[in-house]
């Protein structure tokens, strides 16, 4: 996904902005779509893009701020890094921020009376409550920028999702699927996420100890696969 | 003792806040006898991360993309002091500091070990880390001030449980008040070890 824009419609309009850099083959996008898709079942119009897209060019930045003027509901989906949202998506939020303030010349175009905002925010490690630094940075940015706060779905072990499609991803994700489920029907009644499905989201797929054994047994043979199994704890600026 | 200021204010106004706090954390770290190595990041034009992993997996302890960062990795991984200023955007970071701690990822090991009863990367280099984060607000704002410390608390843990300090300073703050709560800052971290 690069950048998709709304139609002509009269529907309610639900536009996910993808937060990682990995983009198409991001743990993010396939939560956000997910929850995307669900919307849209329900008689949402969608679109989406990625934030590394919206920063490429004056241009693209014009149309993410038509999309996010036109948008009944945003979705934030990201990965957590160095506890936080990625560098890319705090410097949109920053443009979309002082543009609704006011700061930057174009002031936004008329568009729903209330836009309300969601954030799906989840990391490599096991613990969900990694990311609440970044759930309170989602949450204080909507208030800055005159958006209803929606709720915020999050979740550890992104790693065991690692970008693919939620049903090839097996029973282990099953709780994350509720959650969207749950989710996706607060948000088309106009309800904030319910705390029942950011809790079901946030439930570990599997013990942590398998979790972390299999993400160091997955990093050796990835390092051996490349040849630098040796040399994986170099340090080149020591 | 090794100081890197990683100063993340932008080309503006509350840059030069940003420069202001930079100076004087680099006049108290010389009249303390310690070496100084200062980064203005907005001005490096550092990309960002692409989440590869290559620094991991590919070419351990380095980073694929060639840029300023690099000469941040190598000041950073002799540093016994690191200290981080940025405008507080919505309680976080700002892009230009974020861009550049993003990209400190090859400063970690790939494996998960146990840190403070919470799963963590290792760190890739031996010296111990402590670090100071320094954010500026136009005015008070309880809120933005509870989410950035609570934000390099959770810093400290990823970062090997690194001794770290945290204020928030007001854009309007008078220079010889800077002065004294970095003075204090200080004095702080250096109790703690």
């Amino acid at each position: 996904m690069s950048i998709q824009m709304f139609g002509r419609s009269d529907k309610k309009k639900a536009l996910l902005l993808i937060g990682s850099p990995r983009g198409a083959k991001s743990t993010s996008r396939v939560l956000g779509e997910a929850l995307l898709g669900r919307l849209e079942a329900g008689g949402m119009e969608a679109a989406g893009m990625t934030v590394a897209a919206a920063l490429q060019s004056t241009e693209n930045q014009h149309r993410m701020h038509k999309a996010a003027d036109a948008a009944d509901l945003l979705v934030v989906s990201f990965p957590l890094y160095a506890d936080q949202l990625p560098a890319p998506l705090v410097q949109v939020l920053e443009l979309i921020a002082d543009r609704r303030k006011g700061t930057l010349p174009a002031s936004p175009a008329a568009g729903p009376g209330t836009q309300r905002i969601m954030a799906i925010v989840q990391c490599g490690f096991p613990e969900t409550r990694q990311n609440l630094p970044a759930v309170d940075i989602m949450r204080l940015f909507a208030k800055e920028a005159g958006f209803e706060w929606a709720g915020a779905l999050a979740m550890g072990m992104g790693g065991a999702v690692a970008g693919r499609p939620l049903e090839k991803a097996g029973g282990m994700v099953r709780h994350v699927v509720k959650a969207l489920d749950m989710a996706a029907e607060a948000l088309l009644d106009g309800r904030e996420v319910p705390a029942e499905a950011a809790a079901l989201m946030g439930r570990r797929l599997m013990p942590t100890w398998l979790y972390t054994f299999m993400g160091n047994r997955g990093m050796k043979r990835m390092a051996k696969k490349h040849g630098v199994l040796e040399r994986i704890a170099a340090r080149p600026y020591a | 003792m090794n100081v890197v200021i990683l100063n993340g204010g932008p080309g503006d106004a509350r840059g030069a806040v940003c420069q202001s706090i930079a100076e004087s954390v680099a006049d108290e770290s010389r009249r303390r006898g310690w070496s100084v190595t200062v980064f203005d990041l907005d001005q490096m034009a550092i990309k960002p991360c692409r989440g590869c992993f290559a620094c991991w997996l590919k070419h351990p302890g380095t980073c694929a993309i060639q840029d300023g960062q690099e000469s941040v990795l190598r000041a950073t991984a002799a540093a016994d002091l690191q200290v981080w200023i940025t405008p507080v955007a919505f309680g976080g970071y700002g892009p230009a500091l974020k861009r550049s701690l993003d990209r400190l990822i090859p400063s970690i090991l790939p494996f998960f070990i146990r840190v403070g009863g919470e799963v963590h990367h290792p760190q890739r280099y031996e010296r111990r880390r402590r670090f100071l984060a320094l954010g500026t607000l136009p005015a008070p704002d309880a809120e933005a001030e509870r989410i950035f410390h609570g934000l390099v608390r959770r810093n400290a843990l990823n970062f090997g449980n690194a001794s770290a300090g945290s204020a928030v300073l007001e854009e309007r703050t008078a220079k010889a008040a800077m002065d004294g709560r970095i003075k204090e800052m200080f004095e702080s971290l250096e109790e703690q070890g």
